[in-house]
């Protein structure tokens, strides 16, 4: 299922939230509001965890992660990386990493077995990223823009792409991920699709200047229409935090 | 920047530092040196349904370059437009802090100000491929739109930040019983929009609203237009010690800082107004440190206005 919520006036709810299968990360800030949809969608399921990133509220643009572990830039505070060691699942590895390139949400597309990075990253962090992440490291761009990270959003199931994206890379992309893919818009037609939205294997949560026409497409090809949070998490019940004594 | 001997004959354009295509033509304009500028005025007269275009060039040359660092000549072409559902986030970004920052439905007041063609004026560079929005200028009649869920949540939190009792009463019959004689008044720019556009907007809005009185199809339509009161939402920088009476060390220091310049006179002119707080956070320059940013609402007669407009043009033209 597709929800459509706001931070604070703004629609860009990737901005402000990382959501992946095992976890999801949340501004701190901005109205309850926000907070709680996450809470009223997730609870049950994976740990939604406030937190901020080098002091800023912006975490789904510096961030990058999939059930396996998550990069966060060098300037995130010591702080900042003790609590979210201590509040996401053991099984995932957070690892603060030396790149000049900080904002990592911007140039590191992944879901849990395929990554795609923007084509300047060091090859020290692509090996890290294949490391901590356990995925595949492509560099690549979409429709000739670098920040590959900021224009496409993909689960396990399915990616939405920049709406400017030609066939052949649209194909090109699809066989290298391994999923269907879309090109599609955002927010009313906006073209930065990770900014506008954030999605996992059963789940998305869209700006809600989001058309039905966008919505209906993200449901169908992210396969959110059918899908239910169990049959992913009991794959990964050892790894979740049950009770906190 | 580094210290350059001033050259005469070449353009240096300044290539700031940002990432999108849009700031970089605000900030080009930015820049903009002024010498002389003349404007044309080829604003063509058409009945009021049909798409207009008014085109102000405003030709700016460096002054005698004693102390700059650089001399050229910036163009920035604007263009008035109507509102198009295209301008829809442009739009929707210069309002973002039009009810300091609360959350409420601020994607159908941008619909709203869009939908209405015939009265409203938008402001773009020509041939802009990336559709900025510099500026937007509507009215809007609250009570033809008072179903609506951005206007009744307006008039809601105009309500319950008026906390001066003289002027809730006004506030109320303005808002409720009077609501379709009255003109919510909706100007936004960006910071550093020239301020010679001033004018020539404003008179597109009132030139604008009373061709509609005539050119509307419908009578219902056509009246409502015929605004008896403006009301206008708006911040300026006042003094923080506004409140006590001045003593002569102090009298150096202006009471209000306006950020736009018709407020100053919308201000002088209004029926009636109330402050009201901000928590947005302000960056304090040196020189605005003893002001605080505070909203204001004011209440503006429909025959003041073309006193407004004299006297709009009078401020602009001297400065």
């Amino acid at each position: 299922m597709a929800t459509r919520l706001q931070f604070e006036n703004s629609c860009d709810v990737g901005v402000f939230s990382k959501l992946t299968n095992a976890y999801c990360l949340v501004a701190i800030g901005g109205s309850e509001n926000f907070y709680s949809t996450f809470e009223s969608e997730l609870a049950d399921v994976i740990p939604v965890v406030k937190t901020s990133i080098a002091g800023t509220r912006i975490i789904g643009r510096l961030c990058a992660g999939n059930k396996n572990g998550l990069l966060v830039p060098h300037n995130t505070t010591d702080q900042e990386l003790q609590h979210l060691r201590n509040s996401l699942p053991d099984q995932v590895v957070v690892r603060r990493i030396e790149e000049k390139l900080s904002a990592l949400g911007n140039c590191i597309a992944c879901n849990d077995h395929v990554a795609l990075t923007h084509t300047d990253l060091d090859k020290e962090t692509e090996e890290i990223i294949a490391d901590v992440l356990g995925v595949e490291v492509f560099r690549q761009t979409i429709a000739g823009n670098i920040l590959v990270g900021s224009y496409c959003a993909f689960s396990n199931r399915g990616g939405l792409v920049h709406p400017h994206t030609s066939i052949e890379d649209l194909d090109e992309l699809s066989t290298l991920l391994q999923v269907p893919l879309v090109a599609g818009t955002i927010n009313r037609g906006s073209e930065v699709i990770a900014a506008g939205m954030t999605v996992n294997d059963w789940t998305a949560f869209c700006g809600s200047d989001t058309t039905a026409t966008e919505l209906s497409v993200i449901e169908s090809v992210f396969k959110l229409r059918e899908a239910q949070p169990s049959a992913i998490v009991d794959e990964m019940r050892k790894s979740l935090i049950d009770t906190c004594v | 920047m580094p210290q350059e001997p001033a050259r005469h004959h070449r353009l240096l354009p300044v290539r700031p530092l940002t990432f999108s295509p849009f700031a970089r033509s605000v900030a080009r304009v930015a820049t903009a040196y002024l010498v002389k500028h003349h404007m044309h005025d080829a604003m063509q007269q058409s009945a009021g349904d049909e798409f207009k275009e008014k085109l102000k060039n405003v030709d700016r040359q460096s002054e005698s370059s004693e102390d700059e660092e650089f001399d050229g000549v910036v163009q920035a072409d604007f263009a008035f437009f109507d509102p198009k559902p295209d301008d829809f986030h442009g739009v929707k970004t210069l309002l973002q802090s039009y009810l300091n920052y609360k959350q409420w439905d601020l994607s159908g007041f941008v619909d709203l100000i869009l939908g209405q063609i015939t009265v409203g004026t938008v402001v773009k560079l020509e041939d802009d491929e990336d559709n900025g929005v510099f500026s937007i200028i509507t009215a809007l009649n609250l009570g033809r739109y008072k179903d609506h869920k951005c206007i009744t949540e307006l008039k809601e939190f105009l309500l319950n930040i008026c906390h001066e009792k003289d002027k809730i009463g006004n506030l109320r019959s303005l808002l409720g019983v009077e609501a379709q004689k009255v003109g919510l008044l909706v100007s936004q720019c960006v910071v550093n929009l020239p301020p010679e556009l001033l004018p020539p907007l404003y008179d597109a809005l009132f030139d604008e609203l009373s061709w509609a009185t005539e050119d509307e199809p419908t009578e219902e339509l056509r009246n409502s237009f015929r605004f008896q009161f403006y009301v206008v939402v708006s911040k300026f920088y006042k003094h923080k010690n506004a409140n006590q009476k001045r003593s002569s060390s102090t009298d150096k220091d202006e009471a209000f800082v306006y950020i736009k310049p018709e407020d100053e006179i919308l201000h002088k002119l209004s029926m009636w107004s109330f402050l009201f707080p901000l928590q947005t956070q302000q960056v304090a320059t040196h020189e605005l440190k003893n002001y605080q940013l505070t909203g204001i609402v004011m209440a503006v007669k429909a025959e003041d206005i073309s006193s407004f407009r004299q006297q709009l043009h009078a401020l602009i033209s001297e400065s």
